[in-house]
Parts: C-alpha cells; sequence; structure tokens
C-alpha cells in the first residue's frame, strides 16, 4: 500500500528522525553530491544525479578504529569501538540499496563483522526511486531496476504533490510518520535503461582468465583506487595498528587490489606482478569469485566506475568483450 | 616464553589468559592464527604445537617485518592477540597406512613440525617417515632440541642438509631438492608433505616429479598475505580460492586447477 | 576534428608497426561515450587505424613508457607532455633511443570527462607558449604561431588571499580517499616504494583522515617541487575534485622566482633539488 508524503511532509519527517538518529543523506559539496551526515535538514540536495561516492561509507568507512587496546597494570584490555546512535541513510537509489545487500553477503556471514552488523542493523535505508537513467547507468543489467524497491525498508518516488512512499519492511514501517495520506495516484514509468548483453559473465570470466585480453586491458590502467572506492561493492581493507602518545588503536581503511602492496608478503613474496593480472583480480573477484560464494555478481549497474576512471576503463564494455571473446572461442 | 631456534627464528610459547577458552582452544596440525603485536599489528602464524602441549599453543616466528620484530622483542609475561584457529589441516587420517616424506626447508619445517610429531604419537599408523631438513647454514636449522627424539624414533629417518657448511659441520653440504634426488624416495603408497621457501618448493617438485609421485600425493601449506583470516577482506585469495579458508593447506592437484598459480 | 593530422599520425603509426620499428604505439583513440578520448596502445599495424587526435586528447601519455621500460615504443606526445619526456630523461627513467616520439603541434584541449565536452581550453593551454613538442621524431600539424595568455599565477594569488587557508585546505584534504590517482597517474612519480607505502619510517599510515591526507598531499607536492611539467593530469583524474593545481604550481612559481627554472624544457638541465653546485645560491632565510 502506497502513501504519499508532500515535500513539507518529508523534510518534517527528516527533521523528526534528525533528533534521535544520524542522517545521512546527499549533500552538495563543491560541483558533486556526497553521501553525509547532515545537521539540518536543510544540507540535503533532494535534487542530484548521483553521488560521487556510494553510501557504502556508511557502513564500511575509508578509517575507522575496530578497538583500542588499554593497559593496567600488565593487564591488557582490547576495548571495541561503539556504534553510538541510529541511524537512517536517505535518498539511495536502488543500486546502491543492492550494494549495500551484496557487502552484506561477506559481512554478515558467520563469523560476521562485528562492527559492520552492529551498524547494519542500526541503519535504516530510506530509498529514492530515479527519475532518469545516466548515460553510465546500467542497473537493469545487474538485477537492479530504477524503481527496485529491494534492500530497503522504505522507497520513495518523487510524484507532482510530493513522494509516494512505499513501505518494504517492518524496519521501514516503524519510521514512517502517522497521518500520511494513501496515495491513489499512477507511479511514474521508470526510465529505460539501455542494457548491456546479458551473458553468463561468470562463466565467460573463468573461460578467458587466461586471456591476452587483460594485459591489452591494463596498458592504459594507472593502478589506483578510484574504480574500488566509488563502487558500491568492493569492500576490500587493509587494518594495521597505530600507537599515538600511547594509545593504541587497531584501524580499518579502505584499500584495493591495484595497491602495490595489495598481496605483498613481508618476505617479498609478490603473487601478482603484472599489470594484466592485477587489474584481472578485480573483475574475477566481481565476476567470478564473489557470485562462485555468494550468488550474485558484485556489480550494481552504477556506472560510477565508469564516469570516475581516468583512463575509460568501461565495466560495460568489459562484460561485453568478455561475451564477445567467448562466442569467438567457441566458434559461434 | 620465548626461545631463540636460530639467528632469526624465534619459538614463541604462548598461554591463553581464559581458562575456558584456553581448555577448549582446539586445532589440528596445519592450522594457524593471527598473532597481535598490539601497536604494530597483525600476521598469520601456523600453529606449531600439538593441542594439550603443556608449553601452550607454540609458534615460530622468523623476524621479516615489522610485526614479526615486534613479536621476537615481546618479553615473558607480555601480552600479545591471537585470533584462530582458522584455516583447513593436513587430514593425516587419510595417510594412515602410508609411507610419509617431509620436506622442509628453513621457516618452512614450522607447520611440519606438529605433523612429525602426531605421526609419532601414533607411530604404528603409519609407515615409514623420511625426514628432510634443509637450511641456509647449519646455525639456521630448525627445531634443533627435537632432532634426537626424530631420529631415535621407530622406522623414521632424518636427514639434515645445508646449503653452505661451516668448520664444525660435519653433515650433507647439498640442496634440498638434491637430496631428494639422491635420497630417491619411492611413490608407492607414499605422501611427500613440502613447505619452505617457493623456490625450493618449485626445484623439489620438478624432482618428486621425477620420480614418480603424482601430484595428489604431494601435499604443501601455502602462504598469502593476509588480514582477517575469515575470508571477509578478500586479500589472500589465489584465483578463486582464500588461503585463510579453503587452504591454508592444499595438494599439489588442487593448486594446478587453481585459476592463479601461487 | 583535423582528420589530415590523424591521417598523418596513423600512417606513421603504422609505418612504424609494420618496419617492426616500435614494439607498440602508445597514442589515443576514441572513449567509450563516443565523445572524448582514452589512451590506446596499438600493438599491430591494423591498429593503427584506431588512433585519433583531438582537442579531448587531455591525457600525459608518458607515463606509460616507465611499465615499457626495455621495450621500444613510439608515443603522442603534446608540447606540454614533451616535458615530461625531458624530464624522464634528465632523471634516467627513459632512453632517448627507445622512444620514438611522435609530436602534434596541439591548439591546446579542453574541459572533458566521460561524456562530458565542453568548449572551454584549459587553463594551462591559454598560458601555454609551446607551439609545437621540444623534443620529437616525428611532427604532425601545422605549427599555429600561439596567442598565449600571459602566465600571471593568479589562481595563486586568489587561493593565498583566501581568509581562513588552514581551515579551507583541511577541509580539501577531509575530501581525500587516499585512491592514489594523483600519483599513479604522475609522470614524476615513479618511486618503486613510495614514501606512502612505507611502514618503516611511517611517513602516513593507512588511515584516511584530514590531517594524514594533509601529509600526504603536502609530502607529494613537496617531491615535485621543481619537478612538476604543469600537465595538471593530477587535478584531472582526482575523483572528489581536490585543487591540486593549485599546491603544484605554487610551487612551480616559487621555484621559478627562486631558481629561475622550469622543470621539463631541457633534458641536460636537472631540477634545483636534485643538484648540488658549489656556487649554490645558499642565503634563504638567514
Amino acid at each position: 500500500m502506497n502513501l504519499l508524503a508532500s515535500k513539507d511532509d518529508l523534510i518534517r519527517w527528516l527533521d523528526s528522525l534528525l533528533q534521535e538518529r544520524i542522517v545521512i543523506a546527499p549533500v552538495r559539496v563543491q560541483e558533486q553530491t556526497m553521501f553525509q551526515p547532515i545537521s539540518k535538514v536543510e544540507e540535503i540536495a533532494f535534487d542530484f544525479d548521483n553521488t560521487t561516492l556510494s553510501p557504502k561509507g556508511w557502513f564500511l568507512p575509508p578509517t575507522e578504529a575496530l578497538f583500542t587496546v588499554q593497559r593496567d597494570d600488565g593487564q591488557v584490555n582490547l576495548v571495541p569501538a561503539l556504534v553510538e546512535r541510529d541511524a537512517v541513510v536517505f535518498g539511495l537509489h536502488p543500486c546502491d540499496a543492492r550494494g549495500i545487500a551484496l557487502m552484506d553477503s561477506s559481512f554478515l556471514q558467520e563469523p560476521s563483522d562485528a562492527l559492520y552488523r552492529e551498524r547494519r542493523s542500526r541503519t535504516a535505508l530510506i530509498g529514492l526511486a530515479c527519475r532518469q537513467a545516466l548515460p553510465e547507468c546500467f542497473c537493469t543489467s545487474m538485477g537492479s531496476a530504477p524503481d527496485d524497491p529491494s534492500h530497503m525498508d522504505i522507497l520513495l518516488t518523487e510524484v507532482k504533490d510530493g513522494y509516494i512512499v512505499q513501505v518494504v519492511t517492518e524496519k521501514g514501517k516503524a519510521l514512517v510518520p502517522k497521518g500520511l495520506a494513501k496515495y491513489k495516484g499512477k507511479v511514474p514509468t521508470p526510465p529505460k535503461l539501455q542494457a548491456i548483453p546479458t551473458m553468463e559473465v561468470t562463466s565467460a570470466m573463468r573461460g578467458l582468465f587466461n586471456d591476452p585480453y587483460w594485459e591489452r586491458l591494463a596498458d592504459r590502467c594507472l593502478h589506483c583506487n578510484v574504480c574500488a572506492y566509488v563502487c558500491p561493492t568492493c569492500y576490500c581493507f587493509d587494518v594495521r595498528d597505530y600507537s599515538d602518545k600511547g594509545k593504541v588503536e587497531r584501524v580499518r581503511s579502505w584499500e584495493s587490489c591495484q595497491s602495490p602492496g595489495f598481496s605483498l608478503t613481508a618476505g617479498g613474496y609478490a603473487p601478482r606482478t603484472t599489470k594484466g593480472e592485477r587489474l584481472r583480480q578485480r573483475f574475477s573477484h566481481k565476476f567470478l569469485y564473489f557470485p562462485e560464494r555468494f550468488r550474485d555478481v558484485a556489480c550494481v549497474g552504477c556506472g560510477r566506475c565508469v564516469k570516475a576512471c581516468p583512463v575509460n576503463i568501461d565495466i560495460r564494455e568489459v562484460i561485453s568483450d568478455l561475451q564477445q571473446l567467448t562466442e569467438v572461442k567457441s566458434g559461434s | 616464553m620465548a626461545i631463540q631456534l636460530t639467528p632469526d627464528i624465534k619459538l614463541l610459547s604462548v598461554e591463553l589468559e581464559d581458562p575456558d577458552i584456553r581448555a577448549s582452544f582446539d586445532y589440528k596440525p596445519g592450522q594457524f592464527a593471527l598473532l597481535s603485536a598490539f601497536g604494530e599489528g597483525e600476521a598469520p602464524f601456523g600453529i606449531v604445537s600439538l593441542p594439550q602441549q603443556r608449553d601452550g599453543l607454540e609458534f615460530a616466528v622468523r623476524r621479516i617485518g615489522t610485526v614479526t620484530r615486534a613479536l621476537q622483542e615481546l618479553e615473558p609475561g607480555d601480552t600479545l592477540g591471537v585470533r584462530g584457529p582458522f584455516g583447513n589441516w593436513f587430514p593425516l587420517e587419510d595417510y594412515e597406512g602410508k609411507n610419509i616424506i617431509i620436506i622442509g626447508g628453513g621457516i618452512g619445517m614450522a607447520p611440519l613440525r606438529p605433523v612429525i610429531n602426531r605421526i609419532l604419537e601414533r607411530r604404528d599408523n603409519y609407515q615409514e617417515l623420511l625426514i628432510i631438513n634443509g637450511a641456509r647454514t647449519p646455525q639456521d636449522l630448525v627445531f634443533q632440541s627435537e632432532f634426537p627424539t626424530w631420529t631415535k624414533a621407530p622406522r623414521t629417518r632424518l636427514e639434515l642438509t645445508v646449503d653452505r657448511g661451516d668448520e664444525q659441520w660435519k653433515g650433507r653440504v647439498a640442496l634440498v631438492p638434491d637430496v631428494v634426488k639422491e635420497l630417491a624416495p619411492s611413490p608407492d603408497n607414499a605422501i611427500a608433505i613440502i613447505c619452505g621457501p617457493p623456490i625450493m618448493i618449485r626445484f623439489t617438485l620438478a624432482k618428486l616429479r621425477n620420480l614418480g609421485f603424482k601430484d595428489n600425493q604431494i601435499v604443501t601449506t601455502l602462504e598469502a598475505k593476509m588480514k582477517c583470516g575469515l575470508g571477509k577482506c578478500a586479500r589472500c585469495n589465489i584465483g578463486e580460492k582464500y588461503v585463510c579458508q579453503d587452504g591454508p593447506v592444499f595438494t599439489l592437484e588442487q593448486i594446478s586447477q587453481f585459476l592463479e598459480q601461487p | 576534428m583535423d582528420m589530415e593530422l590523424i591521417q598523418q599520425i596513423r600512417d606513421k603509426a603504422r609505418n612504424l608497426l609494420e618496419e617492426g620499428t616500435v614494439e607498440g604505439v602508445i597514442g589515443y583513440e576514441r572513449a567509450s561515450d563516443g565523445l572524448t578520448a582514452r589512451p590506446f596502445f596499438a600493438y599491430e599495424p591494423a591498429a593503427a587505424e584506431r588512433l585519433i587526435f583531438d582537442e579531448t586528447c587531455i591525457h600525459d601519455l608518458v607515463k606509460y613508457l616507465l611499465d615499457k621500460k626495455g621495450k621500444k615504443m613510439a608515443i603522442v606526445v603534446k608540447p606540454c607532455d614533451s616535458r615530461a619526456i625531458n624530464l624522464l630523461l634528465n632523471e634516467e627513467q627513459i632512453k632517448r633511443d627507445k622512444v620514438f616520439i611522435i609530436g602534434v603541434s596541439c591548439p591546446g584541449v579542453v574541459e572533458t570527462s566521460w561524456n562530458r565536452r565542453s568548449e572551454t581550453l584549459q587553463a594551462r593551454c591559454r598560458t601555454c607558449q609551446l607551439s609545437k613538442p621540444l623534443v620529437y621524431d616525428f611532427l604532425v600539424g601545422r605549427e599555429v604561431a600561439r596567442q598565449a595568455e600571459e602566465e600571471t599565477y593568479s589562481d595563486i594569488t586568489e587561493a593565498k588571499a583566501i581568509a581562513n587557508k588552514e581551515e579551507f585546505w583541511l577541509e580539501q584534504f577531509g575530501r581525500c580517499i587516499r585512491c592514489y590517482a594523483c600519483r599513479q597517474v604522475c609522470p614524476g612519480c615513479y618511486c618503486p616504494v613510495c614514501f606512502a607505502e612505507r611502514l618503516e619510517p611511517l611517513w602516513v599510515g593507512i588511515r584516511i583522515a584530514p590531517e594524514e591526507n594533509r601529509v600526504w598531499q603536502t609530502m607529494r607536492t613537496f617531491h615535485l617541487a621543481g619537478r612538476c611539467i604543469g600537465c595538471n593530469e593530477c587535478e584531472r583524474v582526482c575523483p572528489v575534485d581536490i585543487p591540486l593545481s593549485l599546491l603544484n604550481r605554487k610551487l612551480e612559481k616559487d621555484v621559478k622566482e627562486l631558481f629561475a627554472f622550469q622543470a621539463g624544457l631541457d633534458p641536460e638541465e636537472s631540477p634545483p633539488f636534485a643538484t648540488f653546485k658549489k656556487d649554490e645560491k645558499l642565503e634563504f632565510g638567514a
């Protein structure tokens, strides 16, 4: 059953949420839009295409302390980081909600990541359906859609008089303010997206694992971390301890398989030495290893990497190339 | 407690603080734990003791980076962190009734030590045991205090070798692969378990295959840079296998089918 | 698009590949948006047909030569990029006889990003004095006398006038996610192990936070003092729009004033901080 919230209703609602919870919403930062905790509802950019970084940074922050080490008279205590307050991520598109669900597959699988699990269970997702598809979007080819309510607690769809409020989960139901009228109007047609050829990318990845394609593609790759960091589903991290003025913290930070020292051991053993092997790792993780463990391909079609890659390594092109090469190999 | 095994390798004995965890902490040869030197970081180490050993958990730590150095600098009584046990283990029950050839180079002997000791604990379940232990120099041979026990065990042969001898050394001076070739163990009803530096493994494998060992008769334990040890950070994978969960113990047959090669 | 220029590049590339003079040609091709350009490596003569050159060819391709050491490669080079070649020749990172330089007389490139192509000439092009590359083996394009604006470093003057600079820059660095794209794209950043990756000594560490980011950014800038050739790639590739050109251009301006030196103009002249002469100017800040 759909409800209708006017723009004013929505602002009041977000304001009341802000009293008790952290609200993470799209905010205009210079020329870009980023998900950030807000202090006032006025900070929210309701009108935006897509954010530069995904909202995964709320659940897996670029940097966080996992625990601190306290020493009292020779007794060592590990004090875990606390999740202080409940939160709401507002304004995320269906692709990003799916991205969080994919990250859940790994982080919530037993033994689950305690900090992620805590924050995840105490955060509600109020999503926003997409009014338009951007040139880089291909969510419909990757299991999502501009109006897909899956993995959210509430989905809002903008209409002339405000927003259609679609409650998806019990958690969402508890958040909806009282007094909203039922929505009896039409639900807008979602924008159409260009489909990239859907195919068995997992088996194509396996079949082309040793193909010279990867070295060629990696020629122009800079092996920076941009694609992994803007991606809603990349989640590799590094962990190190830091001592600062007697305080010892175990810190977890973003890292990606493209980093130079990613798999380098202290003894000097480096398994991936060529650019092609390094670049291939990202695609094989997304298209092959992740689905083999967790069923779904780890890409939601948000297109952020397409937009952000400084040398235009386009994941849609890679998927399409893999299909073409597979067809050529099988002689079809 | 720490014992200096070689100039750069120390054996750390760790007693778990919580008595309940200490009593219930069970593991098998081949598994590893992540040791934390608080303030420095964490790294994976094979557990080289056997469960219920009086000295607690033992780890052989080679000084090679910041974490290993910090672990070696710990004094008796200091606290470190232990997470584990992780990974799979050597399926020693499957090797019962077979001849076992253990081939270790340098610190590679560490994960093989509990295998040897478990076999010696249940000696009658196994046939001939050949241990080839190599190192760069005589000082670098690991577990020297256990050599007498290993030598004296029934149907057990310990062959030592070094790349470079010294004035006192009267033993063999040869590379491990050449020793394998010289001793020419038979592949009949045999399992070869091998661990050491990559180059030693590569050449030893060639010799074993020449002797007729099939890839499913050769077992090794792989290392990788690890952070979580639980299959979360996706860093330790070799192809589709996570060393921390699917390994670290693999047969050569399994490894040959990996998408990436270690 | 100047089809004549493009054909010259294609013909030369094809020729070099057919004769085996080079193992590959590093140039540009059309990107997946059908609008802008991206780096392209041609290894077969037929692939030369994919090469293009237009005002969206903003990338500095010289960095890629460092991945191809030991192989003879041809490379399409704009005047600004040729300064990077001179820098790397001077610092002995590439050998002159291993590079065949296809120089392009470039009228300037525009502001672009994926699927977005403006008509605005990049700021660095407006003040560029070079009508053709400083070093090349083969020149394409008509050499047109440039009507360059004078370099007044007005952006630096503006930045210096910001009221609370500390706050401004910490806020900029606060957005940095340490993707290191700036380092990876920069032809001057080629240390086998970057200081930021080192644990001993620990300069930066892995924490991604404003103070650590500040150390990263300022140290990188200082490592480029007197070496930055002003290609502006760092600012272009930054996913969170940090105005990195301000940092590098500030030091470029200072080095020009203090040492009368600009990087990459002469492969024989080493950057000031890489040289020591007995008659050095030593009386700073006395």
